[in-house]
């Protein structure tokens, strides 16, 4: 059986640097990996997806429908706009942060009334979907760090521990070392350290992890 | 990307973009001369190719358009130099008038084309299908399902190309370009690069009428023998089951059948024809494997370009099948597969019934009502938006049409600023306008950036001078192709490999081809500019209006590079008086309203600090803050 993760955020958050260093360390596990990206158009403060399919009989780049074991979404929004690839009762890991787009905005504009989407509507959205949603603060973590771009790390080291998840954590340590900029190396593995931490603190308590 | 895995003279396995892999492929391969124009799903391989020169020897060009980087392969190739250009589908367009011809005069040294297409147009004006190109030129093409694949493809492609003197395509399709996998890495043995004698080889290109025909009947025996040699080729692989249903497939729809088998529990249960040469088709191979079938199943994207081959060696072979594919309604031509639709295709032509599918989706959007759409914009910092702002109130009741082109302005065509009364190909915005300025009352306007500008709108800028026609056209200059990766183009200071290149103005060739307005302005001057854009509009004639700011995504990097700091801006809560002149018609993705006070918010981590938005503000309420927070 595969292990399938949907990985989705807004162009410039570092999707793709992401799917690197998960590639990599299936190399060094010896696993099979492969993946269907969509960026291009969309780099520019659009949509970003990343399906991201580990194991020897995934054979499609494209995860079916209500199959994806974790949804990744490094945005909150986006986690609601791809929910129908995550399995009913999967897990959906997300950022609190949300990045409003300008239509949102011109809409508050025309209309008093109007508010933007919270990220409390968002979540009871997706509980009817699957009762494991788990917020991450991916932004104030990653300052933690010393790095405001490492929130990808950040949410890396969170779905880590799962038990389920298929990949030694020696094996994504020295990947990060090998992906991520050298200069960037040290707040990286610390951006995943506290990114492991945290999830004991949430992730785990919906779903089962791996003994620390 | 990771560099370090597609430059390692390793043999070890590596994960890759199919992208990366197939430059991997053409370094593995030796490859002396690479050119290209970029587009999506293909930019990559220039990229890669970009950041690997300095470890490699080869030639690299960026070249003017796609017909020029084909040409560019085409020269070296009949020197008997390796060489490879990728382009997507639309781009091959514009360099079929050479691949045509390529067919006849035949090459030396092996010349593969990446083509890439993009079902679904993800990034692209249309889902043409671009693998009519090699029966309509003779020209073989081999299509790759995976990266590991199109590697070997490419490897195997330059032998091909070699053996029989004819350029090779590998047909790829954006699910395919843009997939990463597990790549076996060969070993790279690189033989130095030398100029060759061109009159010791003793070679000749040309044609032309009766050379042509005469080439014609060399270029159908050449098919032929491509024909037989494909009949063993290891790109076509049967995976056998006892049964009388059978598919064929290639390309990433061979992945969704084998993934939709695994799902409907059939893998053993379906034999499956894989047929990675596509032109010319293995005919013999598919007649064995259609003889003894009931049902088979065609599964490709877009046209029924291997269905309708199939249908005419069924007639003799095994009329009694019944075919499954786009004819029989199973599948549609339009939009790109998915492993969802090829698990109803099969089990509709089995007759069984399939996972439910659209009741998933169905569920979802129920979830989604509230969900605001997210479209591509452009970026924090953007100069077309500070283009926009001033032309915008230029165009304010003045009656226009206006044409736009391909880039990043492109985005001007979708909500929330949704203008634009035509958008083509690349450069028509100007053909088109040529046209238009003398059938309609109202003042045309067309817009192209600079790598369209030296890619296809010169010639029609030409046209406008020598025949008199009269529109405005405001020329894009962001220095960089920004669309595709802010590649360098003409209007950059760097070339291929970030080597020193020299810039060709665009202000001279339109002041020397005599067109008398040509203003230069600074994109972030949205105040002053509007001014300009009148006069251009108001102007009896051809009238050019030049839009200079780098894009900023390209000034970040050089930025970063040189160490020096973005300075964002904030809003001064006290003096802002909610006019919101800021945001309003500007739409910067870095705007958001408090929903207290209902004045406007600039996120710091995302403004770039262009200042545009400050100088809307009447009330200077829009400030640069002192010191980096
Ligand atoms: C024939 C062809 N080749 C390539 C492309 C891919 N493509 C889309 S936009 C674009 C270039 C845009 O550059 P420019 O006009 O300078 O505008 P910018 O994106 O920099 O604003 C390219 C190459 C295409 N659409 N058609």
């Amino acid at each position: 059986m595969s292990f399938d993760i949907f990985l989705c955020g807004v162009g410039g958050q570092g999707l793709v640097l992401l799917t690197s260093v998960i590639g990599n360390a299936c190399v060094k596990a010896g696993k099979r990996a492969i993946t269907g990206e969509m960026y291009g158009l969309s780099q520019r403060s659009g949509t970003v997806f990343v399906h991201m399919r580990v194991g020897d009989d995934a054979y499609s780049p494209l995860i079916p429908y209500g199959a994806a074991d974790v949804i990744i979404a490094l945005e909150g929004m986006e986690a609601l706009r791809y929910v129908e690839f995550l399995k009913k009762g999967g897990i959906i890991l997300m950022n609190k942060r949300l990045m409003h787009p300008p239509i949102e905005t011109s809409k508050l504009l025309k209309d008093k009334q109007a508010k933007y989407i919270t990220i409390d509507e968002i979540v009871s959205k997706l509980k009817e979907w699957t009762p494991n949603v788990a917020v991450v603060d991916g932004l104030s973590i990653a300052k933690e760090s010393g790095n405001l771009n490492a929130e990808n790390t950040v949410f890396l080291g969170c779905i880590s521990v799962l038990k389920d998840f298929p990949l030694e954590e020696k094996f994504i340590r020295e990947s990060i070392s090998q992906v991520v900029p050298e200069k960037s190396i040290e707040q990286n593995l610390k951006a995943f350290e506290l990114g492991r931490k945290s999830a004991y603190d949430s992730l785990c308590k919906l779903v089962s992890c791996k003994q620390v | 990307m990771v560099l370090r895995d597609v430059v390692a003279n390793e043999k070890r396995n590596a994960f890759m973009l199919c992208n990366e892999a197939i430059v991997r492929g053409a370094l593995e391969s030796d490859v002396k001369v690479v050119a290209f124009y970029p587009g999506a799903p293909t930019s990559e391989v220039l990229d890669t190719f970009n950041d690997a020169v300095g470890s490699f020897d080869y030639h690299m060009e960026i070249a003017t358009n796609e017909k020029v980087a084909l040409e560019i392969c085409a020269g070296a190739s009949f020197a008997g130099i390796r060489s490879l250009t990728a382009m997507k589908s639309v781009g091959t367009n514009v360099a079929s008038d050479a691949l045509f011809v390529l067919g006849y005069t035949g090459v030396r040294g092996g010349l593969v084309l990446v083509m890439a297409d993009d079902p679904h147009a993800h990034s692209s004006q249309s889902e043409q299908d671009g693998r009519f190109f090699a029966p309509n030129a003779y020209i073989p093409m081999l299509e790759p399902s995976t990266a590991q694949e199109a590697k070997d493809m490419v490897k195997r492609a330059f032998e091909i190309s070699e053996r029989h003197r004819v350029p090779v395509i590998v047909r790829t399709v954006t699910r395919v370009n843009h997939q990463s996998g597990i790549v076996r890495l060969d070993g790279i043995d690189r033989k130095e690069f030398r100029r060759v004698k061109w009159r010791e080889l003793n070679e000749e290109f040309t044609t032309l009428g009766e050379g042509a025909r005469q080439k014609k009947l060399k270029m159908l025996k050449r098919a032929e023998e491509l024909a037989t040699e494909f009949e063993s080729s290891e790109f076509n692989y049967v995976r056998d089951a006892p049964s009388d249903f059978g598919i064929i497939t290639s390309s990433v729809s061979y992945l969704y059948v084998l993934e939709a088998l695994k799902i409907l529990g059939l893998e053993s249960k379906a034999k499956v024809l894989k047929l990675g040469t596509t032109y010319p088709l293995p005919k013999n191979l598919i007649r064995t494997f259609i003889k003894g079938l009931a049902k088979v199943l065609i599964v490709e994207e877009l046209s029924p370009y291997l269905e309708r081959e199939v249908y005419a060696l069924a007639k003799d072979t095994n009329p009694a099948v019944t075919i499954y594919g786009k004819w029989s309604g199973t599948f549609s031509e339009a939009w790109e597969y998915n492993p969802n639709l090829v698990v109803k295709g099969i089990a509709a032509a089995l007759g069984m019934s399939a996972p439910d599918y659209d009741s998933i989706v169905d569920d979802a959007k129920k979830l989604k009502v509230a969900l605001p759409d997210r479209y591509p914009t452009f970026c924090a910092g953007c100069p077309h938006r500070g283009t926009w702002a001033a032309l915008s109130q230029a165009l304010k009741n003045k009656p226009h049409y206006f044409s736009n082109d391909i880039g990043c302005y492109s985005m001007w065509i979708y909500p929330p600023i949704s203008h634009a009364d035509s958008s083509l190909c690349m450069g028509a915005s100007v053909g088109v306008a040529n046209g238009l300025s003398n059938v309609i009352e109202e003042r045309v306007v067309a817009v192209v950036g600079d790598s369209t500008f030296y890619h296809a709108a010169i010639p029609a800028i030409m046209n406008a001078v020598h025949n008199g026609n009269k529109f405005t056209l405001i020329i894009l200059d962001n220095s960089v192709t920004a669309m595709t990766g802010q590649q360098p183009n003409f209007s950059t200071d760097f070339t291929a490999g970030w080597r020193q290149g020299k810039k060709v103005s665009i202000e001279n060739i339109c002041r020397a081809i005599g067109i008398e307005f040509v203003e230069i302005v600074d994109s972030y001057d949205a105040k002053k500019n509007i001014d300009v854009f009148k006069r251009a509009l108001d102007f009896d004639g051809l009238s050019i209006v030049i839009s200079r700011r780098e894009c900023a995504l390209y000034g970040d990097r050089n930025k970063r590079r040189k160490g020096e700091a973005i300075i964002p801006f904030y809003i001064d809560t006290e003096q802002c008086k909610k006019a919101y002149v800021c945001m309003r018609d500007f739409y910067c993705p870095c705007y958001s309203i408090d929903e207290t006070d209902k004045k406007p918010r600039i996120a710091q981590e995302q403004c770039d600090g262009c200042s545009v938005c400050s100088k809307l503000c009447p009330f200077v309420a829009v400030k640069r803050t002192e010191v980096k927070p």
